[in-house]
């Protein structure tokens, strides 16, 4: 019986390969059994050469350096200090018909950050003159007529309601982070750091405000430590600014951003330091 | 705003850049569908294995994306985020022209990205490559 089993398979098999054979000959040519076709896997990617410390920092540019108002507001929403952030903006009343550019950027930089923080609960009419105070500082700056035109679009649907304040977050976003940068080519290369140093500047003044009013001084470690910026807007207002006419604006702006230069060195922030952080940037504020 | 941008953007940019930038805003425009909002664009034209450095300072607490977009020529791009000593702390080597990386720092400090033309299709001639930072 096991035999009998055990030869069923075998005969099986041979009778199988018998009539295969009968039935292909003279008709196709017999194939010989080939190894599968193994089609090697791809080549895993190569990854990029690893570039020493020293070139990073020889070649860094600083176009992505600075944090928009709006990603300061979501750290500090995080931090769990944006309670009551657009009652914490200071009314001001900045004129952009003077004749030193380098202070009508700063001033728009400042309005342009608080259109960004107070969007969402601002009244229309406040919000609409920001703009507009916005607008007459591009104006100013020489920016084209394609930024302003936006404007007046975007205050026509805001007085009409035909945007939500979500997506106007949106636009105002994508103006301050994508379309103002590309300004240089009508304003010139000044323009732009300075608009960012205005926005940078009302910023930090809200975050230390907002700091000192929630009693968190550890969230000033987190928010206001930010050395590469404060270099970066000195050495322009150092340098870059070292043939012009002094003015008070930008002397004033100098010595605020030497004082957070020493501040942000520190390895973490006092509540003190969050106070002269606070302290510095109303006296820069406040000139304008 | 789109038509702002595009008419902003297209006039110092050559054709590739425009191609670049055109996926770039695209994926920037996806990604406020989901929350995420832009830090700034900014746009580098490359030869076979060049590169561009960008320093930024990221936010201890918010997420952060850095999307960049190659032009046609782009065989393959990548991006590598280093912290502020020089150590790689994420990158996309994915063999493909759009590389994305996601990042959230521990702590608010400066980093710096790295967007590498890895590979051209036409060696005789430049790849564009557009870059986002984006956050949320």
């Amino acid at each position: 019986m096991s035999m009998t089993r055990s030869l069923l398979p075998a005969f099986a098999v041979t009778s199988l390969v018998f009539l295969s054979l009968v039935g292909c000959s003279g008709e196709a040519p017999v194939e010989t059994p080939t190894a599968p076709v193994v089609t090697p896997a791809p080549a895993a990617p190569e990854a990029p050469p690893n570039i020493a410390i020293a070139d990073l920092e020889a070649d860094a540019q600083n176009v992505t350096l600075v944090p928009s108002p709006a990603e300061m507001q979501s750290a500090m929403e995080k931090a769990g200090i944006a309670n009551g952030l657009s009652k914490l903006v200071t009314e001001r009343q900045l004129k952009m018909d003077v004749q030193n550019k380098d202070v009508v950027a700063v001033r728009t930089g400042v309005v342009l950050a608080d259109c960004l923080l107070t969007v969402k609960d601002s009244p229309k009419d406040k919000l609409v003159e920001r703009l507009n105070v916005v607008k007459l500082g591009l104006n100013t700056l020489g920016a084209g007529k394609d930024l302003p035109a936006t404007i007046d679009d975007l205050t026509a649907r805001i007085n009409n309601d035909g945007i939500s304040r979500d997506d106007l977050v949106k636009e105002l976003d994508e103006m301050h982070g994508a379309v103002i940068p590309e300004i240089k080519f009508e304003a010139g290369d000044r323009a732009v750091p300075l608009i960012q140093a205005g926005s940078w500047l009302e910023g930090s003044n809200l975050v230390s405000a907002a700091i000192i009013a929630a009693n968190k001084p550890d969230a000033g470690s987190q928010l206001l430590r930010q050395p590469q910026v404060v270099d970066y807007f000195l050495k322009y207002v150092q340098t870059e600014g070292a043939d012009k006419a002094p003015d008070a604006v930008l002397k004033q702006l100098e010595g605020t951003l030497m004082k957070l230069k020493e501040i942000a060195a520190k390895p973490a922030l006092s509540a003190d330091d969050v106070k002269e952080v606070k302290a510095q940037t109303d006296s820069v504020l406040a000139l304008l | 705003m789109h038509m702002l941008l595009l008419s902003l953007l297209a006039m110092p940019a050559r054709a590739d850049e425009d191609q670049a930038e055109t996926c770039l805003r695209t994926k920037i425009w996806d990604g406020y569908n989901t929350g995420w909002a832009v830090r700034t664009s900014t746009k580098a034209t490359l030869n076979q294995g060049g590169h561009k450095v960008y320093l930024v300072t990221l936010y201890a607490g918010n997420d952060y994306k850095v999307l960049a977009c190659g032009d046609s020529n782009i065989g393959n791009a990548d991006i590598v985020l280093y912290d502020h000593t020089g150590k790689q702390v994420a990158i996309d080597s994915s063999n493909d022209r759009e590389p994305s990386l996601s990042y959230t720092p521990q702590a608010t400090d400066t980093y710096y990205i790295a967007v590498h033309a890895s590979k051209l299709n036409d060696l005789t001639k430049q790849g564009s490559v557009a870059t986002a930072v984006t956050y949320k």
